[in-house]
């Protein structure tokens, strides 16, 4: 999981951090290799450094400072090993970085598959391969082995989300969706998750090819209620909120009727919401998306998402205007 | 009436900083040994790996229902309920029904034993020498007298060994301040040896109150048949609730 987490930094933070790596290494030279730990004089070694060196050599990666890279995976093989598990998926993941060809890539892959073959368990390396399995574009390969893994450890979110990714590229629909639900039974109360959810399902509804599938819409619509409820800032989660409600508004103009005959199904499933709710929710969302958009910059929000928001904002004022 | 003892000021160098002394070392002798008797956790092999997570699946699944719809839940319960109870990911489905196997002759349970026996020598042996030691150099006599009067009930604390009725209970005996240092010592390993060493025996006694941690789910002896048919019948009776039920009212309610 933590393979995965410091790629989550901007560009810009990965390219500052991997500047500092030089500066970095040489001040830590002398006590990552020390061979016997004497106290007082060195400080005694904490999981924190490596975990330093493990984040910058994903920032290194990221930034293309290669050299700098090799130092750090030199370093964190002199000390655990290069059988160690970890380890090798790290060394894999840049030894990816540093192939100039496809040919080189299949050599890792192979070199994996001996790893694998060898130590069915390996979890990191199984995750290396499937990613150069999606980066030499071979999807379906990717997608067996992921089942495959998920098969052995059906707890693994990091898995089951890159599963539902790859299943939306494909555009399988329902399985993606079953793929985000696992994610939110291990970790119920993620509103990212559940916006994406959402998100998938509205995707759902707008490439299929019956325009008004009222249920998916609504379900699709209540999963960004539920981001917003987790956590009441969330401009995805309110820009979900818009795009399904407007959609769903224009789609059932007028469904009080409807919405109380199948109020009474007892199947478990959920009554369509009212247009009133929609309505007030479509303003909510609205308000509050402009309130967002206005003081955007201070706040630390993905620039694009708020460029993306501006714009679907303007675009529902515009006919009004008219 | 304050009682006065005569003693030579030599006692106090000669005998408190050497028990000082000698338990610090020894301390930290044992967080290098503990650490060199260390074995590696083993690995587990894929099928139990495939067990134990496919069993916290079911768990997680109880209890984190609300959050998929009910359809989704069933489908899933009705999966896990019927593969639990086939004993589809059982590790060695051949040993379905059959009692569980003495945990002795379980090479892996035998391993976690081990384990704790070097723990428990690393620490019992050095701790037998240095008590033997001070018994034999230093029992009976009173090394210093603390600044502060104190309740009759600390005199079994702080003067074993010295069994006299009478005698001020600040005094402090040789014997009791081995035992003060014995127990007391934990702030100092930590700033020695940083916050998870093993020299202090408290920390080891904590460890093994809970033996299990990175072991997994499953002790020795337990049988995950059975553990899988109980978390079968548990999700059989789960009252599937959505949470997405009534999430716009919530949602507007807000503010």
């Amino acid at each position: 999981m933590s393979l995965s987490s410091s790629l989550r930094h901007s560009n810009s933070e990965a390219l500052s951090l991997s500047q500092q790596s030089t500066q970095y290494l040489q001040k830590h030279t002398s006590t990552g290799t020390s061979t016997i730990p004497v106290p007082f004089i060195s400080y005694p070694e904490s999981t924190e450094l490596w975990l330093m060196y493990e984040k910058l050599l994903l920032s290194c990666l990221r930034a293309g400072d290669d050299k700098a890279a090799h130092l750090c995976i030199e370093k964190l093989i002199d000390r655990f090993g290069a059988t160690n598990e970890r380890i090798m998926g790290l060394r894999g993941l840049y030894q990816e970085a540093v192939a100039k060809d496809d040919a080189a890539l299949g050599r890792i892959l192979k070199e994996y598959d001996e790893v694998l073959a060898e130590d069915p368990v390996n979890t990191p390396v199984a995750k290396r391969r499937i990613a150069l399995l999606q980066s030499l574009s071979r999807t379906t390969d990717a997608i067996d082995a992921l089942t495959e893994l998920l098969e052995s450890s059906p707890t693994d979110i990091e898995a089951w989300t890159e599963l539902s990714d790859l299943y939306l590229s494909q555009s399988l629909f329902p399985q993606a969706i079953f793929c985000l639900e696992e994610v939110l039974l291990v970790a119920p109360s993620a509103w990212n998750i559940h916006a994406r959810l959402g998100e998938v399902l509205y995707i759902s509804v707008t490439s299929s090819n019956e325009s008004a599938d009222g249920k998916t819409l609504a379900e699709a619509m209540r999963r960004f209620c539920r981001s917003i409820e987790l956590c009441d800032d969330y401009l995805r989660g309110y820009y979900g909120l818009k795009m399904t409600s407007d959609r769903l508004l224009s789609a059932f103009p007028d469904n009080s009727k409807a919405a109380g005959q199948i109020l009474s199904t007892d199947n478990g499933e959920l009554p369509m919401p009212s247009t009133a709710t929609v309505r007030k929710l479509n303003e909510k969302a609205t308000s509050k998306l402009a309130e967002m958009t206005r003081w955007t910059t201070a706040r630390g929000y993905n620039y694009a998402e708020v460029v993306a928001a501006k714009e679907l904002l303007d675009k529902s004022t515009q006919p009004k205007q008219r | 009436m304050v009682q006065t003892i005569h003693r030579d000021p030599a006692l106090f160098y000669w005998i408190l900083f050497p028990i000082s002394i000698v338990m610090i070392l020894t301390g930290v002798l044992r967080h290098y040994a503990t650490i060199l008797l260390q074995t590696t956790p083993k690995k587990l092999t894929l099928p139990a790996l495939r067990e134990q997570r496919q069993l916290l699946h079911g768990i997680n699944l109880r209890t984190n229902y609300s959050a998929i719809s009910s359809a989704s839940f069933a489908a899933r319960k009705n999966y896990l309920v019927s593969a639990y109870k086939n004993g589809d990911f059982l590790k060695d489905p051949d040993n379905r029904g059959k009692p569980a196997g003495n945990p002795m002759t379980d090479p892996a349970a035998m391993e976690g034993m081990m384990g704790m026996m070097k723990g428990n020598m690393a620490m019992m042996i050095p701790q037998t020498l240095i008590m033997g030691w001070i018994n034999a150099f230093f029992a009976g006599f009173v090394i210093m007298k603390l600044p502060f009067p104190l309740t009759l009930r600390f005199k079994s604390m702080l003067q074993s060994g010295v069994a006299t009725r009478d005698l001020d209970v600040r005094w402090v005996s040789s014997l009791s301040w081995y035992f003060l240092n014995l127990f007391g010592l934990q702030s100092v390993f930590i700033f020695i040896l940083g916050n998870d060493n093993a020299a202090s025996q408290m920390a080891q006694q904590m460890q093994q109150m809970n033996p299990s941690g990175a072991g997994g789910m499953f002790q020795p002896g337990q049988d995950p048949d059975k553990m899988f048919k109980s978390e079968a019948e548990n999700l059989e009776v789960v009252e599937h609730e959505y949470i997405l039920k009534g999430v716009e009212e919530r949602v507007l309610g807000l503010v």
